[in-house]
């Protein structure tokens, strides 16, 4: 019994695979967005001078990498809602899972940066008056951004490919799209095929984007 | 100008600085020297609260920089500092590095602070790298760029710790002119460093330190045609 690829298949199902696209695409910003603030805090929090702070920071970002993205996808959809007495929406599950996870990663990524500036350059810094939060505005922040733009990267691909989880607790994106597909039309390779090329365009789009801003921070030098 | 008394340092259980005693008066050109460890940076970053002291008073131009009252923003920019890492600002352009201080610090308009930044640059002999950013520049011209920074806050005094040590050969004089014509005009200076030329040349006091204490100190023609102390001896031989 010969396999009778269909390119049809695949055209055909472009349409309904882009509106979970979209899903795939609004979870992973909104999901970034929160993380980025969420990772940044942590991230300040971890080198700040209280022990209590780091010791916080310490907790959140050790259980987060110490664990599975989808227990934690499970738990934050089936098991807070049982703990809080309420029911929680599947996307902002999704956006909350997403940004609670990327934000442990990102907080690592935020002290590695810092840690990496030289004490030198907040001695500079202060030593022509400037005060702690003005040095840290004008002269560690933005040196640290730059060296945090190669691993941030990485890191949202990886958030991004992660949504693909989100699967279990049936929010409709790209993955999920694609499963509907199937069950309907029983033509899994040809649609698993178009679901991969799909991320396959959102992975590479989002590298060229952040190698453009590299690129773009790197005249400064 | 700067007043040091009974000034100790520890970190930890180790004690780095064990009673200095030190009057600077305006305008005068101290050369600080001694062994590796005998506490110099930790005295020069002393004077400028990079350090917090252990005990003992440090009073710059009339005010104790421990006193709550001080603003040690503004005792900073009294007592300019150079270190020897230069620490230039390597996202910003050199007449970024220079005027970021009267921009942010002195709250000066920006085309007042550039043209006092070019003025400085000019001073330095970098007039022509004002848009060029510290990568691109050799130890020398860094090290320019670091005292035209430091001298942009208008300090009463300057700090120098070792600014030439960690350039080559061929390009420790040029920083040195920049510094002596500073001496010249003027200018408050604690320089650590072990150039005897520049000693000799524009220092009025050295004084040399070991252990924490300082050793000995004289003018520069006389601690090093005649030291006194054994150990400035054994030194002073150590760095012919
Ligand atoms: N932040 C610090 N924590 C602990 N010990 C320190 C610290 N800074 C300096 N020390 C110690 O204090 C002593 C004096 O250091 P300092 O840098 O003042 O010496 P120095 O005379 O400038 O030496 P060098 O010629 O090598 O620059 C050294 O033993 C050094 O290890
Ligand atoms: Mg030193």
């Amino acid at each position: 019994m010969g396999f009778d690829f269909k390119y049809s298949v695949m055209w055909e199902s472009v349409p309904t695979l882009l509106v979970g696209m979209k899903l795939t695409i609004l979870i992973t910003i909104f999901g970034l967005v929160i993380g980025f603030v969420l990772g940044a805090l942590t991230g300040l929090l971890k080198i700040a001078r209280n022990p209590l702070s780091r010791k916080l920071a310490g907790v959140y970002i050790e259980s987060i990498r110490g664990t599975p993205i989808m227990v934690q996808v499970m738990f934050i959809y089936f098991g807070l809602p049982m703990a809080l007495g309420m029911r929680i929406h599947p996307m902002a599950a999704g956006v909350v899972a997403i940004a609670v996870n990327s934000g442990a990663y990102i907080a690592e990524i935020v002290r590695g940066a810092f840690q990496s500036i030289e004490t030198g350059q907040t001695e500079a810094g202060r030593s022509i008056g400037l005060t702690h939060f003005q040095t840290m505005y004008y002269i560690i922040w933005p040196q640290a951004l730059k060296r945090m733009i190669p691993p941030l990267g990485n890191q949202f691909i990886i958030s991004l490919k992660d949504t693909s989880l989100l699967v279990v607790v049936g929010v409709g994106e790209l993955t999920r799209t694609g499963q509907e597909i199937i069950a309907a039309n029983f033509r899994a390779f040809e649609v698993w095929l178009t679901v991969a090329l799909m991320y396959l365009v959102m992975t590479l789009s989002l590298s060229r984007l952040l190698n453009y801003f590299e690129r773009k921070m790197d005249i400064n030098k | 100008m700067i007043k040091i008394k009974n000034l100790h340092k520890s970190f930890g259980t180790l004690e780095v600085l064990k009673g200095i005693d030190l009057d600077i008066s305006q305008g005068e050109v101290t050369v600080i020297m001694g062994p590796s460890g005998s506490g110099k940076s930790t005295l020069l970053r002393c004077i400028n609260r990079l350090e917090e002291i252990t005990s003992g008073t440090v009073i710059v131009d009339g005010q104790d920089i421990m006193d709550k009252n001080t603003n040690i923003n503004m005792i900073r920019t009294e007592a300019g500092m150079v270190f020897q890492q230069f620490n230039l600002f390597p996202h910003k352009t050199t007449l970024e590095n220079v005027t970021l201080g009267p921009l942010k610090v002195r709250k000066m308009s920006r085309p007042d602070a550039e043209k006092l930044g070019r003025q400085l640059l000019e001073k330095v002999g970098l007039a022509d790298k004002a848009d060029t950013y510290p990568d691109h520049l050799s130890g020398g011209q860094k090290q320019r760029v670091a005292i035209a920074r430091s001298l942009a806050l208008r300090p009463k005094a300057m700090l120098f710790d070792e600014p030439t040590s960690a350039l080559d050969p061929e390009l420790v004089g040029e920083v040195l002119e920049v510094m002596k014509q500073l001496g010249r005009e003027g200018m408050t200076m604690v320089v650590v460093t072990h150039e005897m030329g520049f000693a000799r040349e524009v220092a009025d006091r050295v004084i040399f330190m070991d252990d924490g204490v300082i050793v000995e100190e004289n003018t520069p023609k006389e601690i090093f045609s005649n030291p006194q102390n054994p150990r400035t001896q054994g030194f002073l031989k150590s760095i012919l």
